[in-house]
């Protein structure tokens, strides 16, 4: 652990590991079936991304065709995945920072299993044809009012808790934690009643699905990927967050944009026409926010460069933190009125949407596992090497699918717009950039298998016992062989 | 930051665009009726064939919007409606006038939700049905059996503009759930006009098939044969090549 205990803060650690233990099992399993449905998002991904350039892939077996295996990629990826990383992100942060143990953890961990059910029923429905048929969310009506049952059976007790917290400082993690929150019930509760619950123009229906979609990663995963970043940066390198003032408005540039984002997938389409455009605007704007945040953590793990390349949380972390930035300028410039014309029916909205779900959430999210597990499970992680991996095929897999899904797309949308070509010529040019992406989803699913692999030995208990982190490199050994004992772990006290 | 402000700010940031964006359009658009075509108040009526949510919905669930879209953007959006027969059919000998034009929001009745689409890695389909019956009149196979064909696999049937068969170009998937095998005598007039049969068998489309089938020839999205209104003109040049 990264304290060292002294007879002042004696108290502190019996209270922080008190509530480790207390929360243990809901995010122990929150982690790792998020990291089974991850690698099972993944492998529909490589599914579905193959078919789109080799049709003839997997062609016999007919419930995972081309259309449905899309859509149960990117449900399992968002609400497997995601959702329950994010929970367990938020259970423990929001413990921490209020310093309360978790009185409901059996409840949680309950709910835990259903949401898991929920969305197995989810994925089975829509491999078998019978989903919403809305595109963008795809889960039949009665999973997503299921869903928002055990969504708040889950994070109620965490509002509790930050309800009888002791008075006093509220930390800035703690404002993005309250408000993905409150956010997601919101957006969810909404996108049920007006997409599904109440006779609307099917146009209305399908921007209030395209404003949720967009609603689930920037107010809902982001902020709780923002809030574990803002609280490991400082944890890790001791220092304090370097600008109050900046992190007040990184928050509420996004609380005042997220909202709005989402229509500009409907540009062109008969809705009222301000829609499109303000989607548009808001998320031109990202960058806003992206920038302030992005400037202000990586500002405040400044000149510890040694520490975020030996730190497994912190490398991750702030990998998702420049990745978002990145999102941020993608997102200024694709989102123009003339990129949009370009791009809309593309590879393009893919590739952002990758980025925002792995390479801006999961990173985050990785670096809060690799910090939390050791902390609930009393146990280190079993090997830097496969840290290692996870690492480096994590970060050079989502940047060839951004990278191929973007240019894939600017292709395709600019043989949309040569109109002396013919159609097909279009579909043919981008094909190249569609073996790129199925190529890296290869990639990515070796990362996470390994990633999984260790995280369910961690589950089991057999992290090793050690009172020193794994750590990614070591440094400067004092002989060629190093110290006696602990060769793996020298020289450093922090994780 | 107090808790006070958090939850005012939240409110006033979140709720604004929520009401404004979400409720206020969603209320807007509900009361919305087909537009007229002509001052003596004969409204535009796409006309479609009965059971089109249905159909909408199979749409939707076999993920055809994954690759699909179904909107023809305004000018300023987009060229769609330069882009081959997208908008409609284009002028010619056997089909006098033009009568491509931009999606209505009326075109969507009776489907629970706009398939506006993800990509145009196939092509846009606003007008498919149309397409399909004009260049398939006259031949041997129905616009219907086209369809049945392209569904059962879309890379074995000829392309019913230009007769080419499309093996190289089409990356559909070929969605055999929409289809059973069953005894010859039982097979009827749906049978599909496949050359590699098993011998004694056919196959037919099952009921979400023919559904399917059904949605996907209703998508006409022109004028239906009357004169395009004044105000749904657009420049009809199509823009220079940059």
């Amino acid at each position: 652990m990264s304290e060292t205990p002294s007879t002042t803060d004696i108290h502190d650690i019996e209270l922080r590991s008190s509530i480790d233990r207390s929360l243990r099992h809901p995010v122990m399993f929150f982690f790792a079936s998020g990291s089974i449905w991850l690698v099972l998002g993944i492998l529909l991904g490589f599914i579905a991304s193959a078919k789109k350039h080799a049709p003839e892939f997997l062609d016999c077996i007919s419930w995972i065709d081309a259309g449905k295996v899309d859509a149960a990629h990117l449900s399992a990826l968002v609400y497997g995945w995601g959702c329950q990383a994010a929970f367990g992100m938020i259970i423990w942060l929001m413990a921490r920072l209020t310093r309360k143990e978790c009185t409901a953890s059996g409840i949680i961990l309950v709910a835990g299993h259903l949401w898991n059910l929920i969305i197995m029923v989810g994925i089975v429905t829509i491999l078998a044809g019978q989903g919403s048929g809305v595109t963008l969310m795809a889960f039949p009506s009665y999973i997503w009012v299921s869903l928002l049952v055990v969504y708040l059976m889950i994070t109620l007790w965490s509002l509790v808790q930050f309800q009888v917290r002791d008075a006093g400082h509220v930390y800035v993690s703690q404002w993005y934690l309250l408000a993905g929150l409150l956010w997601f019930p919101w957006i969810l509760g909404s996108a049920i009643f007006f997409v599904f619950a109440s006779e609307g123009h099917p146009l209305m229906a399908a921007a209030v699905a395209a404003w949720f979609k967009s609603g689930v990663f920037l107010l809902f995963l982001l902020p709780t990927a923002l809030a574990s970043a803002y609280y490991l940066a400082p944890k890790v390198t001791g220092r304090p967050v370097y600008s109050y003032n900046v992190a007040l408005f990184g928050f509420w540039a996004l609380a005042f944009l997220g909202p709005w984002a989402g229509f500009q997938r409907l540009m062109g389409a008969p809705i009222p026409q301000f829609l499109p455009y303000a989607g548009a605007a808001a998320m031109v704007l990202i960058l806003i926010p992206a920038l302030a945040v992005g400037l202000n953590i990586l500002k405040t793990i400044q000149d510890q460069k040694e520490l975020a390349a030996q730190s497994p949380s912190l490398r991750f972390t702030t990998s998702g933190i420049v990745l978002f930035i990145i999102f941020g300028v993608l997102s200024f410039g694709l989102n123009t009125v003339p990129a949009i014309k370009m791009t809309q029916f593309s590879y393009t909205g893919y590739g952002l949407d990758i980025l925002a779900i792995y390479g801006v959430f999961s990173l985050c999210a990785f670096g809060a596992i690799y910090f939390i597990v050791p902390r609930v499970t009393r146990r280190e992680w079993l090997s830097s090497r496969f840290i290692t991996w996870h690492f480096f095929l994590s970060l050079y897999a989502v940047a060839s699918i951004v990278c191929c899904a973007i240019i894939g797309g600017i292709i395709q949308g600019q043989g949309m717009e040569d109109l002396s070509q013919p159609f097909g010529t279009m579909a043919e040019r981008s094909s190249s950039y569609g073996w790129g992406i199925t190529i890296a989803w290869a990639f990515l699913l070796v990362a996470n298998f390994v990633f999984c692999l260790h995280l369910l030995l961690m589950w089991a208990r057999l992290g090793r016992r050690s009172s020193h982190p794994t750590l990614l490199q070591n440094h400067h050994p004092e002989s060629p062989h190093g110290p006696e004992g602990e060769i793996d772990n020298i020289g450093s006290v922090n994780a | 930051m107090t808790f006070k402000a958090f939850i005012l700010g939240m409110l006033a940031t979140f709720g604004l665009p929520w009401l404004f964006a979400i409720v206020l359009p969603f209320a807007e658009m509900r009361g919305l009726e087909s537009p007229q075509l002509d001052e003596e108040g004969e409204y535009y009526d796409p006309g479609r064939a009965e059971r089109i949510s249905e159909g909408s919905k199979i749409y939707g669930q076999e993920g055809c919007a994954v690759c699909h879209s179904q909107v023809v953007r305004p000018t300023y959006a987009g060229w769609d409606v330069h882009r081959g027969e997208w908008a409609g059919l284009r002028a010619s000998p056997d089909q006098p006038d033009d009568t491509r034009r931009e999606t209505l929001p009326s075109d969507y009745f009776d489907e629970a939700v706009a398939h506006i689409g993800e990509a145009r890695n196939g092509p846009d389909l606003s007008n498919f049905g149309r397409r399909v019956e004009f260049y398939q009149k006259g031949k041997e196979i129905s616009a219907e059996q086209w369809v049945y064909l392209h569904l059962y696999n879309p890379r074995g049937v000829k392309n019913y503009k230009d007769d080419q068969f499309i093996p190289a170009k089409s990356t559909c998937p070929s969605k055999r759930s929409l289809f059973d095998q069953v005894p010859l005598y039982q097979a009827g007039d749906d049978a599909l006009a496949l050359e590699a049969n098993e011998e004694g068998f056919a196959v037919i489309p099952n009921d979400r098939g023919r559904r399917l089938a059904g949605y996907l020839l209703s998508l006409k999205k022109d004028t239906l044969g009357q004169p395009l209104p004044k105000d749904w003109t657009f420049t009809r040049e199509a823009p220079k090549a940059e």
